[in-house]
């Protein structure tokens, strides 16, 4: 099989149709900034998505459990390792993206006798020594796209652009924890709603006003069973670590007098 | 994963080597004329410094004086000896600073390592025996008279009842057993001018130190701090000619605070530097 290039790229195609089918269906995760650092947000069914990596960084997936965990266990390793022998301001999101992360994520997906790289990763940076804020996401297939302002990962492309769109129109933030969290809840909304309604997703016509009322009714049905996860990597912590997960009491300000 | 949330094992699993394991120090290292051998080796640690901690109402304060000293020579005036580790636990070092300040950093490493690694905060006792497992795995180098460190350990721990007093002292001996004191626990070639001290005043004089508020008790440890440099050449006082005041930090339920130097300027000018009436 291995001397007939044509049959490697067929594989490599059904193994992508294949991670793409069991990812669809994924609770999207936003990663925004806002006044004082940055957000990460997403609905659950219980089971934890966003993790503390060191001191600035965070992670968050979709995909199969024992892979974000596998990976999860990766970075923290390699960034806990580095910060200790060099210095904590060496541990630096680009090289865990691009030099741990996605290479090893790559190999994994192009290795096609081996299990299928089931995961999509966003990670957040709080930026220090001159350095932005940061966010990066890395597909299954271990491509690394950055940004500075904001990242979302969905089931697939169509949902992933769908969140974009309602990011760039939406304007209703007015830089607050709380206004940031609930802009982060409707963009989670546009991807939820789309990748529930794989069919029409086709139908999906670019640029389409996105009905909010419509996006409420969404959250509210998800939240009828599902949990609000959201931290913060947040300037104004006191000590070296800026990563906080979201108490019961804030998740319950964020939709209280709003949904 | 195989190491648990352990962070010296995940350091040796990547060839990490640090100076206090004792898989690097064994009697093959010990200086020229040295025999490795216990029985012939007073285990005296070179500890010249004062560190401090006391049980306010509130939690603990804990501090030092800032001098580094090599012999006879004094070295240094601003050194830090007392480092906080996490949000709620400080570690006051005395005795050799190139070990103390690995093991201050190992272990703040261990700390955040677990945490993120186990999703979940190291226990009080978890903490304990890893600055146990630090001192004990130092010991070559404290048999050697040239590495021994002696810390006190204060923490806050947030499992106790909030109505109460969750700031718990623990001092080690060399060898790392850990014993925890209710009211104080002094350290330091300094120690040995004011433990009786913190003893009477903890049984005799204005009621019980756990009692105190902030005000009083920064003022008693900077007091003692001044008597202790004194009579030790290896603690500082308060420099006025360089500003220099001795370390000081709060642990409350809130975490970790310094006291400003305002402050220890403000208390250093109407409580310690007093004229004999």
């Amino acid at each position: 099989m291995l001397d007939e290039p044509y049959r490697w790229i067929e594989a490599i195609n059904d193994r992508r149709d294949y991670i793409e089918d069991q990812l669809r269906p994924g609770s999207p995760v936003v990663g925004l900034n806002y006044n004082e650092g940055m957000l990460l947000l997403t609905i659950g069914s219980g089971q934890r998505k966003i993790f503390e990596v060191h001191n600035r960084t965070a992670l968050c997936a979709i995909g199969h459990p024992a892979y974000i965990e596998q990976l999860r266990m990766l970075a923290t390793d390699t960034a806990s390792v580095q910060g200790f022998q060099n210095s904590v301001d060496d541990v630096t999101l680009h090289r865990l993206a691009n030099f741990v992360l996605g290479p090893a994520i790559k190999q994994t997906f192009e290795s096609i006798f081996g299990a299928a790289p089931i995961i999509k990763m966003l990670l957040a940076e709080l930026g220090t020594l001159g350095r932005e804020n940061q966010f990066s996401s890395i597909n299954y297939d271990g491509a690394v796209a950055t940004d500075s302002h904001a990242q979302l990962i969905g089931g697939t492309d169509a949902i992933e652009s769908a969140m974009r769109r309602y990011l760039a129109d939406s304007n209703s933030s007015d830089g607050t924890l709380i206004s940031t969290a609930r802009t982060a809840l409707e963009i989670w909304a546009v991807g939820r709603d789309l990748s529930l309604h794989e069919d029409d997703e086709s139908d999906d016509s670019e640029g389409s006003p996105v009905d909010r009322v419509q996006l409420h009714e969404v959250l509210k049905e998800e939240l009828k069973e599902g949990q609000i996860e959201a931290a913060v990597l947040d300037n104004t912590r006191r000590g070296n670590s800026k990563f906080r997960i979201l108490q019961s009491e804030e998740i319950e300000n964020l939709t209280s007098d709003w949904l | 994963m195989s190491h648990k949330g352990d962070f010296l094992a995940l350091l040796k699993s990547q060839n990490c080597h640090i100076q206090l394991s004792a898989d690097d120090l064994n009697s093959a290292s010990l200086p020229l004329g040295a025999t490795g051998d216990a029985a012939t080796h007073q285990l005296e640690v070179a500890e010249g410094t004062t560190v401090i901690a006391v049980r306010y109402q509130d939690g603990i304060l804990i501090a030092g004086d800032r001098r580094a000293t090599a012999g006879t020579s004094v070295m240094y005036d601003r050194a830090e000896k007392v480092l906080p580790i996490d949000e709620y636990s400080v570690l006051a070092i005395s005795g050799s600073p190139a070990i103390a300040y690995e093991m201050a950093r190992v272990l703040e490493h261990s700390f955040q390592y677990f945490r993120r690694s186990q999703l979940q905060e190291l226990s009080v006792e978890g903490k304990l025996r890893m600055l146990s497992r630090l001192i004990r795995e130092n010991l070559p180098m404290a048999l050697q008279g040239i590495g021994g460190v002696i810390p006190i350990f204060a923490l806050y721990d947030l499992n106790h009842p909030e109505d109460e007093n969750g700031g718990k002292i623990y001092f080690y001996d060399a060898l790392g057993a850990h014993f925890e004191n209710a009211a104080f626990a002094v350290s330091g070639s300094g120690s040995v001018w004011i433990r009786g001290i913190l003893r009477y005043l903890d049984r005799w004089e204005g009621g019980p130190l756990a009692e105190m508020d902030l005000q009083r008790a920064t003022r008693t440890v900077l007091r003692l701090l001044d008597t202790a440099s004194e009579y030790d050449v290896a603690t500082s006082g308060y420099n006025p000619k360089s500003r220099i005041f001795p370390t000081a930090k709060v642990i409350t339920r809130e975490g970790i605070h310094d006291l400003p130097e305002q402050q220890l300027d403000e208390i250093y000018t109407e409580f310690v530097d007093v004229d004999y009436a």
